[in-house]
């Protein structure tokens, strides 16, 4: 993790999630991406932990009621 | 070739809610066209510089819906940079000016932004940003603040210093009668305020703005001169970049103008820089080459870049923080000010001592998009081209 901030103020579709982190996160391969860190103790937020990567709900539903899902972060 | 600017206006600044789209872009124009003493019939293109106008307001093909609004048939072409799009209008007014095509170029800088619910603003301007960024749910508070996280720890950068840009520039706009939010803050009010993405708090953040703003730019010698005009890109996404502790594509487009204006960046005497959240006026204060990596939270707190303070003055009307950001509009805005300190009508703003050079920068997103405008009322001194 090379940097993290708390969100307090949603975009729209977020709402739900609010307040919640996110970091800037170096992968491996040196690909850099955005993510939210989630199941995190925020005593532990710090640069440089390791995080893992895991599948979740990203978004509030649409009215099709279809889930999106995608990569969020999880300390390690 | 001289780019001279013949005129300049810039509307008041802010909740605007007895103001539709037409009257503000009017009003700008038509303040411009009175200020260079033209008539409407003179100008011979206009360049609009807007983000929002479909989202909010659901009118596209812009630069027709102005000068159809105008009686006019001239070319008349909206450009859109995010946040930068007021300079890229200046920008590309210039570039048409240069070209010879055209004598006289009005850019316009023009936004409508608060009579939507702030969600919606935020999903708006999330545009600018990349699709990860989106799906991550991050802000543009959001984006500054991770990039001032890394700042900070890189630099040794604190929450004091950064309370710093915006007591200093609120207590420029109390100046500025244009201005959103004519008030002081003290240091304690901003590190006191609401959290809004950790660590940035309420008044480390620009505001929501309606406002216009426009220049009228020719071929002809005028007392206020256009010695540089640069831009540069990168990544929208901060994953993109090769580091977030300093914008690069400021970096670039001010080298470029500096070298193409033929002067140092100790040379400048008032710069308006894109202060979005007062970690960018820190980052554009160093990028730009003012000072050293590192050094800006030091020297604001020496009360440097302050009116009254000696060397480098920095955002007179309020910057972005406090004269308000209504999107389109600011670039032209930051041109408009410092038009008016280099003619030295800049009233109870005026900086002290001879101003014979300024810079604007304004700034697309979270750096994609950077512009960089140099200004002078020397004759042909610093006409190097």
């Amino acid at each position: 993790m090379l940097s993290w901030t708390i969100v307090r103020t949603p975009p729209t579709g977020f709402k739900q999630f609010a307040p919640y982190i996110v970091a800037l996160i170096e992968l491996k391969s040196g690909v850099k991406m955005a993510g939210q860190l989630v199941d995190c103790n925020i005593l532990k937020l710090k640069s440089g932990v390791k995080v893992k990567a895991v599948l979740r709900k990203v978004r509030e539903s649409s009215k099709e009621g279809i889930i999106p899902y995608g990569i969020k972060f999880k300390i390690k | 070739m001289t780019i001279g600017i013949a005129g300049v206006y810039t509307t008041k600044f802010g909740e605007l809610w007895s103001q539709g789209f037409a009257s503000l872009m009017k009003e700008a124009i038509y303040g411009a066209l009175e200020d260079a003493n033209l008539e409407i019939k003179n100008l011979d293109a206009i360049y609009v510089g807007n983000m929002l106008s479909g989202n909010f307001g659901d009118q596209e093909q812009l630069g027709a819906a102005i000068s159809g609004e105008l009686g006019l048939n001239i070319p008349a072409i909206k450009v859109e940079a995010a946040c930068a799009s007021g300079g890229i209008a200046v920008h590309q007014a210039c570039q048409a000016v240069k070209s010879g095509s055209y004598q006289t170029v009005l850019a316009l800088g023009i936004e409508k932004m608060t009579d939507y619910a702030p969600e919606e603003v935020a999903a708006g301007l999330m545009q600018a940003a990349s699709e990860d960024e989106r799906i991550a749910g991050l802000t543009f508070p959001a984006l500054y603040a991770l990039m001032a996280r890394a700042h900070m720890q890189k630099y040794g950068t604190t929450e004091s210093q950064l309370a710093l840009v915006a007591v200093k520039n609120h207590f420029h706009a109390s100046l500025n009668c244009k201005a959103q939010y004519p008030f002081t803050l003290t240091k304690q009010d901003v590190l006191n305020s609401t959290c809004i993405a950790d660590p940035l708090k309420l008044y480390d953040c620009s505001p929501i703005t309606d406002g216009a703003s426009a220049v009228i730019l020719t071929a002809k010698n005028q007392q206020v001169k256009i010695l540089a005009s640069q831009v540069a890109t990168d990544s929208t996404g901060l994953a993109g970049r090769e580091s977030i502790t300093e914008i690069k594509a400021t970096k670039l487009a001010s080298q470029k103008a500096f070298a193409s204006a033929n002067i140092d960046p100790q040379e400048i005497n008032v710069a308006e820089l894109h202060d979005c959240f007062t970690i960018a006026e820190i980052l554009a204060l160093e990028d730009i080459g003012f000072v050293k990596k590192g050094e800006a939270g030091p020297r604001l707190e020496k009360g440097q870049f302050k009116l009254g303070s000696k060397g480098l003055i920095v955002n007179t009307s309020g910057g972005l923080k406090a004269a308000g950001h209504p999107v389109g509009a600011t670039g032209v805005k930051q041109v408009v000010e410092i038009v008016e300190q280099l003619r030295g009508s800049a009233g109870k703003r005026q900086v002290k001592g001879e101003a014979k050079l300024g810079l604007t920068h304004n700034i697309g997103g979270s750096g994609g998009t950077a512009v960089i405008h140099i200004l002078t009322n020397k004759g042909k001194a610093f006409n190097k081209n």
